[in-house]
């Protein structure tokens, strides 16, 4: 009786960090779970970036000499996420079921929508997550002109900083090297 | 040279007996000696005595030298050799030298696995920059296409219209009515 009772309070205390473990933890503020919620399916992909922490730093010291506005924007950064799934063989209800997905999910996590825009069946969603007045994340969920676009941005930061420095990088011409560069990680690489 | 001059004496005949026992009598003294041994019984017996006593020496046993003498003998010709001495190889000399071989083999090995590292972050940076560009451009691409500026959007929404609406309430007057965002919100 005595060896029971002891092999029962042993098996309790051991049991008892895996199941606090076990718990799933709060999603960052200012993170959109994208793996969690699966919004687009990984081998349609056109464009998968995923960086963030270290590598993020990293990027942010290299670039204090040659751009140190962009430099100062990513040292507040803590991840950048992206995914582009193009619109073709019938992607595109699933794109628009996928968009909805995450609004819901933001809203239901208190983000802020800025922007929302549903014209000619193209939709924008701007969305804001803040923490006692200072912007912690933005997502921007977008479809049309063939793309269904989630972008998220974690960490501390001004906005209006991403809306200056986006407005002088042009997604066409400012990035020859993007498909030369080789990649660490296997992600694929924007097209 | 007359007879007398040439004819070895039993006086010298003795003084060279030790040098010929030894193979050191030149060729010419030998055969004077070995004249005058021919024709004096005398010094024959002395050469054979010396000779038997020679063969007697040389079955004694050698003695062994004690090994402080022999210490002393290789310090004192070390002592003597200034340029190269020699170096003994003993067991830690052995072991620094493999020490040594070591760290350079390993060192070396280090260096370069390093070196290949730097690279591979390098190149990791290189793609990142780009990928954060290209999401940053992603994001202007998007403004645009929708017509909107996100800058005026966010300070419209989350900083002037706060302001404009905490006013007019300490103001104790309604506040005017909000701007929809460019046709579309």
């Amino acid at each position: 009786m005595r060896k029971t009772m002891i092999l029962s309070i042993l098996l309790l205390v051991l049991a008892a960090p895996g199941a606090f473990a076990q718990k799933a933890p709060p999603p960052a503020t200012g993170l959109l779970p994208l793996d969690d919620l699966n919004l687009f399916p990984e081998d349609k992909l056109s464009v998968e970036i995923n960086i963030e922490g270290a590598l993020l730093r990293m990027v942010a010291e290299a670039l204090k000499g040659e751009d140190p506005d962009l430099a100062s924007l990513l040292g507040s950064l803590r991840s950048i996420r992206v995914q582009v799934l193009p619109l073709e063989d019938g992607n595109e209800s699933l794109a628009k079921t996928s968009i909805g997905r995450a609004v819901r999910w933001l809203e239901g996590q208190g983000w802020k929508s800025t922007v929302r825009v549903r014209e000619k069946g193209e939709e924008t969603h701007i969305y804001l997550k803040e923490t006692d007045g200072n912007v912690m994340g933005m997502t921007v969920l977008a479809m049309g002109e063939g793309e269904a676009v989630v972008i998220n941005i974690a960490g501390r930061f001004d906005p209006a900083d991403i809306g200056r420095i986006s407005r002088g990088l042009n997604i066409d011409m400012d990035l020859p090297g993007l498909d030369k560069v080789p990649s660490g990680d296997g992600k694929k690489k924007p097209e | 040279m007359n007879r007398h001059e040439d004819r070895m004496l039993c006086e010298e005949s003795l003084d060279v007996l030790e040098a010929y026992v030894d193979g050191d009598l030149p060729a010419e003294e030998s055969l004077r000696f070995q004249e005058h041994l021919a024709g004096c019984p005398a010094c024959a017996a002395e050469l054979a005595l010396a000779e038997k006593i020679q063969r007697e020496l040389r079955t004694l046993p050698l003695p062994d030298c004690p090994p402080g003498v022999l210490e002393k003998v290789r310090r004192a010709g070390k002592g003597e050799v200034v340029a190269f001495p020699r170096r003994e190889r003993t067991l830690g000399r052995r072991i620094a030298a493999v020490a040594a071989a070591l760290v350079l083999s390993v060192g070396g090995g280090a260096l370069f696995l390093h070196v290949q590292q730097v690279q591979r972050e390098r190149e990791q940076i290189a793609q990142a920059e780009l990928e954060v560009r290209y999401a940053l451009a992603m994001i202007g691409k998007v403004s645009r296409r929708t017509g909107l500026d996100l800058r005026d959007q966010i300070l419209q929404k989350h900083v002037v219209s706060p302001t404009a609406r905490g006013l007019a309430r300490s103001l104790g007057v309604s506040p005017a009515p909000e701007e929809p965002a460019p046709g579309r919100r």
